[in-house]
């Protein structure tokens, strides 16, 4: 099966103990290396305003990670570790594969066509030959 | 229609003011003099056709102006995403898309942005994402 590339940011409140946040990815990563998974990245970015209101905080921790996997149930196991949890109070997981890959394909494309058509420059300016009308005649007469 | 020769020589004197005045005319001479005016008018009616085909021939790129609410035609925008050849928009990155948000939280029209429309669907798309991840807000109060 393909590898599929997930990310997943949560937010815990913004009073929890940094023991406690630690405790949450190191679970997260074990339940991920469980289900064949992979964790590639954590970014803990702190505490941070929130747009609105969730659950009655405006600020709270957001922790951003990426999980590399083949198996789609491993999303279901991170995301049902999340709700269970009283720290986290959002979470979104978001799959990146295919936006990669037609990222991917459109630079593709962008290099192909470059490498192809080399640009043609503008002609320069088509020469009219118009021969004079006035000066025919003063040569003719 | 028979009667123009006989009535021309009279109505010569009062056709040279007619094409001038013909309204005057009209209102002043009688139901004859009405249609001198008219036959005056005819020979002068041709003219106005002419004028006729002014605003019904090209308008040009500004397009005629009807009630000068809006102007037809706005500076043209390029969109930003395709000058910079940017082909992720990322939901993360917060101050890429606020530029493109109202001050009520509402996502911009594409015509006001200038954006095309493939990258107003990806940014339609990663604000979205945004505000359920609480980057962004769906409607702020004013």
């Amino acid at each position: 099966m393909k590898e599929r590339l997930y990310d997943l940011i949560f937010i815990c409140r913004p009073a929890t103990p940094e023991e406690d946040i630690n405790k949450i990815v190191a679970t997260l990563e074990h339940s991920a290396t469980e289900h064949g998974g992979k964790v590639e990245k954590t970014e803990r970015w702190g505490t941070r305003r929130l747009a609105y209101r969730v659950e009655k905080h405006r600020e709270g921790f957001f922790v951003y990670m990426v999980v590399r996997s083949t198996q789609g149930d491993i999303i279901k196991e991170l995301e049902r570790r999340l709700k269970v949890s009283d720290a986290v109070i959002k979470y979104q997981t978001i799959r990146l594969d295919e936006e990669l890959k037609r990222q991917q394909k459109l630079v593709h494309h962008r290099e192909r066509r470059a490498s192809h058509r080399p640009r043609k420059q503008a002609p320069p300016a088509p020469q009219q030959q118009v021969p004079p009308p006035p000066a025919e005649q003063t040569a003719a007469g | 229609m028979s009667d123009q020769p006989t009535q021309v020589p009279p109505a010569a004197p009062e056709a040279a003011p007619a094409p001038s005045t013909p309204r005057a005319e009209g209102h002043s001479g009688g139901g004859a003099s009405r249609r001198e005016g008219s036959s005056g008018g005819g020979g002068g009616g041709q003219r106005r056709e002419g004028g006729s085909g002014g605003p019904g021939g090209p308008g040009g790129p500004g397009g005629p102006r009807r009630g000068g609410k809006r102007q037809y035609f706005r500076k043209k925008k390029v969109c930003r995403f395709c000058v910079e050849r940017v082909d992720f928009i990322d939901y993360k990155k917060v101050e890429m898309l606020q530029p493109f948000l109202q001050e009520r939280g509402k996502i911009l029209p594409r015509r006001m942005t200038g954006t095309c429309s493939r990258h107003q669907r990806w940014l339609g798309e990663a604000i979205k994402r945004a505000r359920n991840i609480a980057l962004l807000p769906f409607a702020t109060e004013l």
